[in-house]
């Protein structure tokens, strides 16, 4: 039912009724999980395409859930970690949400605010991959861009005019405009604006415009 | 002088009064023999000696020997001058008479010369005259007659030249002298000469003449001796040795046979009748030895030599003592630094209680100076109001004689108020003639160690309690986590079901399944409460049969240095007969110390003369009563409410399980927890417990 890249939601907890528990939970909420019976078997498993969040206790036998979660960082994951305890005090908590929990739950908790909260994590998950996605695409689609297009282009995101773009190159209006509509065509986009939203998104707009001079 | 002092100190030692300061302070180590104990009083140094102190008797002793020296040299001296004087004016007497004699000898030698040479008889007067020269006085042994041509007429008395010896022998009468006297027509003197017998004689060679023509010389011979022995006076020879030297020095004639002193006072004149060399030696015997003032003299040297003598002994004797006062300054001055260093505090009291003594250590301890204190009499400043009446009675016993080797603990205050608990040992003052004359008290200020004791006390109950805390919290931690776990699943497993439900697509197997789940959950949280029970019901009590009284005995004992040391009195009235109970005795000690522990706490605001508790057992038909009264505060309704709920409690420090735990052991026993109204104020708690069968 789930493949490789579908977002799933992690349940690691070393109670075994707490994962049962919280995956028929999850389903009810038509939200797919899977279940882990340790930190360690989790990290053992974990791939770095893998996209979701994960839901975890603190305390286990073995690893803990912080332990885990530092690990997952040090591996690069951005995915989103919830954390459940029963015994939650605030310095816990505050160490958590520190090393980029994405929230800090007590038992005993609401369950379907529990799933709220998943929820709004899997978002996240999927905003940040749509962010990576659009990085990758754009850094590709620069890559087709010869040097003087992509001088072309760092000046039309200055936002000059041909004119003054075709002075400052030493080359003919009529030479910009076409480099303009290659460039246009190539970042696939209509406007100029576009073209700037586009760069921003993928957290490349600085990259794409080198001083003119 | 300086011997004085010396003299002073031996002799009357309480006069001095620097004496006695010394001795005052001296006094705390000296207390085992000292008669009275004076106020201590700062040491005047003594001031040194004056040289001239010395110096002056012995420069004046000096000069009177001097003088006496002087004195008696000069009085010798004049008595030699007189002794002289008379000595010269004898000699000139002798020599007038001796001259006197021959003189006159020689003029009845002229007298009678004619006659004898001319007549051929004698006449009687010429007899008498001859006769009277030959008597031994005159000093004549011979007279003899010669004509003109030397030639001896006759003799009187005749005697051969056989007593002539040496060359004198056929030479006297000499002829020299002879011609030498006819020629110059007076009497000659002719030199002396030795006859046998060891005798000098002399001869006088007297000219006659007859008108102008001389018919012969008449000789006498003079004996030395004669001359010498017979006429002098008695008195003369008796003071005088009178000698007859030669030229040559040797003596040839003496008075006296008896040796005078040679160099004792002499005197020489030339023995002229008859000369020649022959010399008149006068030796004064020496004068009777005159006792009086040599006894005098005497005297004064030897009461001299005394006082020097004296003198030395004392000069020595001072500086015996002044050693002696030097090695006592140092010793004093030891004792002192001792003393003041010391750390310990020292009070003397005579035996009506007087402070006669304290050492600076006890000053600092109790605040009050040395006057504030000397002379002090029961109640001391230092003692604590609220404990006058034990202190005197520990003050009286000691005075009474019961002192306790291991010493006294006693709470004093400080002048400024804080106190202090000391641990005082006595120890009896004993004066010289072995009498008693008060109590030497040292004091140990043990305050820090009983600050200690009771804070290390305080922080291991805290300890403790705060073990108990953590075990019981920890506990709690454990059974909420496990009870979480099932709870969760259930909470999630429902949340599910009704999300299920709510959609409205309603599978009942799948719900079956789910629902089962849940039920086991719910087992599982029962299994969970069960084990705690389990674990509470595991330390059910260890019964035996013991006395209640030995039980509450044993609890008193433990919480005994807490009572004394809050200041509280504690009144037992245990039953006499032994209480028989089948209990824990470990929970029944936790029980009275509880509830003894509470019942101080409860007077901690109330004035220390009413903090009394009071501890019973008997036993009323088959039950048996353990009651504990105190006069504190009381317990408000809102508190007897709730006094044995866990966790209440009105104390801060309190964990308020103690009565509670109480409860819960009175009931394990069959017993029962109760508290009433004190009538005198406080608090009364019932313990009651079934009498063992």
């Amino acid at each position: 039912m789930t493949t490789d890249t579908t977002p799933l939601t992690h349940i690691v907890d070393d109670d075994e009724a707490i994962r049962d528990a919280l995956s028929w939970l999850f389903r009810t909420r038509n939200v797919p999980c899977a279940t882990w019976e340790s930190a360690e078997a989790f990290l053992d498993a974990w791939q770095p395409h893998w996209r979701g969040c994960i839901v975890m206790d603190i305390r286990m036998g073995g690893m803990s859930g912080l332990d885990c979660s530092t690990a997952l960082r040090q591996r690069g994951s951005t995915v989103p970690i919830i954390f459940i305890t029963g015994h939650g005090d605030v310095p816990m908590a505050v160490s958590a949400l520190k090393r980029g929990a994405f929230d800090f739950i007590e038992k005993p908790f609401d369950d379907n605010a529990l799933v709220d909260i998943v929820q709004s994590a899997l978002e996240e998950d999927a905003r940040n991959q749509a962010r990576r996605t659009a990085r990758v695409d754009v850094a590709a689609r620069l890559e087709q861009l010869t040097s003087r297009e992509r001088e072309v282009m760092g000046l039309i995101l200055a936002g000059k005019f041909n004119k003054v773009i075709a002075d400052e190159l030493n080359i003919s209006m009529r030479t910009v405009e076409v480099h303009r509509a290659r460039v246009f065509e190539k970042m696939g986009v209509r406007s100029a604006v576009e073209l700037a939203q586009q760069l921003t998104l993928a957290g490349l707009y600085n990259t794409a415009t080198p001083s003119a001079e | 002088m300086p011997s004085c002092r010396g003299i002073a100190i031996g002799h009357a030692p309480g006069d001095h009064p620097w004496y006695s300061v010394d001795r005052a302070q001296h006094a705390p180590l000296l207390w085992m023999t000292a008669t009275s104990l004076m106020p201590a009083r700062k040491n005047r140094p003594l001031p040194p000696t004056p040289a001239w102190y010395w110096r002056l008797p012995s420069l004046t002793l000096v000069l009177m020997l001097i003088a006496i020296i002087a004195l008696v040299w000069m009085t010798r001296h004049f008595d030699d001058e007189k002794q002289h004087e008379v000595l010269i004016n004898d000699v000139l007497w002798m020599e007038q008479d001796l001259r006197f004699r021959l003189d006159r000898n020689e003029e009845q030698l002229s007298q009678i010369g004619s006659e004898l040479l001319t007549e051929a008889t004698l006449s009687p007067r010429t007899e008498a005259s001859l006769e009277q020269l030959l008597k031994p006085d005159s000093g004549l042994v011979q007279i003899l007659w010669l004509d003109g041509a030397d030639k001896v007429v006759a003799a009187r008395p005749y005697t051969a030249d056989d007593v002539l010896v040496g060359e004198a022998r056929g030479a006297i009468p000499s002829n020299e002298t002879n011609r030498l006297a006819r020629a110059v027509g007076r009497p000659i003197y002719g030199p002396a000469y030795p006859v046998i017998g060891d005798n000098w004689r002399f001869n006088v060679h007297v000219p006659i003449f007859v008108g102008s023509r001389h018919v012969g010389t008449v000789v006498g011979v003079y004996s030395l001796q004669q001359l010498v022995v017979r006429e002098l006076p008695w008195w003369f020879s008796e003071r005088y040795r009178v000698s007859v030297h030669d030229p040559d020095g040797k003596e040839i004639a003496a008075k006296s046979k008896v040796a005078a002193e040679a160099s004792h006072q002499q005197y020489t004149i030339p023995f002229d009748p008859p000369g020649y060399g022959l010399t008149l030696k006068v030796t004064a015997y020496k004068a009777p030895t005159r006792w009086v003032p040599v006894l005098l003299i005497s005297a004064m040297v030897f009461l001299g030599g005394v006082i020097i003598w004296s003198l030395w002994q004392l000069r020595q004797h001072t500086l015996g003592r002044q050693a002696a006062e030097q090695a006592l300054r140092g010793e004093m001055a030891f004792r002192r630094a001792m003393e003041g260093s010391l750390l310990t505090g020292l009070r003397a009291r005579d035996t009506e209680g007087r402070i006669t003594y304290v050492n600076p250590a006890f000053c600092r301890m109790v605040g009050y100076s040395e006057q504030e204190l000397l002379g002090a009499t029961p109640p001391m400043p230092y003692w604590d109001p609220d404990q006058l009446e034990r202190t005197q009675a520990i003050h009286d016993n000691i005075l009474a004689g019961n002192v306790p080797r291991e010493g006294v603990e006693v709470r004093f205050r400080h002048k400024d108020g804080h106190f202090i608990d000391a641990l005082i040992f006595e120890a009896p003052l004993i004066d010289a003639s072995g009498e008693q004359t008060g109590w030497m008290g040292s004091f140990l200020d043990i305050t820090a160690q009983t600050a200690a004791e009771a804070l290390a006390r305080q922080q291991e109950e805290r300890l403790h309690a705060t073990s108990r805390l953590i075990t019981m919290g920890e506990m709690a931690s454990t059974l909420a986590h496990e009870l979480n776990q099932p709870l969760a699943a259930i909470s999630s497993y429902g949340s599910g079901c009704l999300n299920r439900l709510d959609e409205g697509q309603v599978d009942t197997g799948e719900l079956r399944d789910i629902i089962g789940k849940i039920t086991r959950q719910a087992r599982r949280a029962g299994d969970i409460i069960r084990r705690v029970h389990d674990f509470v019901r595991r330390s059910e009590p260890k019964r035996e049969t013991v006395d209640l009284n030995a039980v509450i005995s044993e609890a008193i004992g433990l919480i005994e240095p807490d009572v004394r040391k809050r200041g509280v009195e504690l009144q037992t009235q245990l039953a006499e007969q032994p209480l028989p109970v089948n209990a824990d005795p470990v929970m029944l000690e936790q029980v009275a110390v509880n509830l003894i522990r509470n019942g101080m706490d409860a007077m901690r605001d109330v004035a220390s003369a009413q903090r009394i508790i009071r501890v019973e057992t008997f036993a009323d038909g088959d039950t048996l009563i353990f009651r504990v009264s105190d006069r504190g505060r009381g317990i408000d309704e809102d508190a007897a409410r709730r006094i044995f709920d866990p966790f209440f409690t009105t104390k801060d420090e309190g964990m308020g399980m103690g009565l509670n735990i109480c409860r819960s052991i009175a009931e394990l026993h069959g017993g029962r927890l109760g508290f009433e109204p004190n009538p005198d104020g406080g608090t009364i708690f019932t313990f009651s417990l079934p009498l063992a069968s």
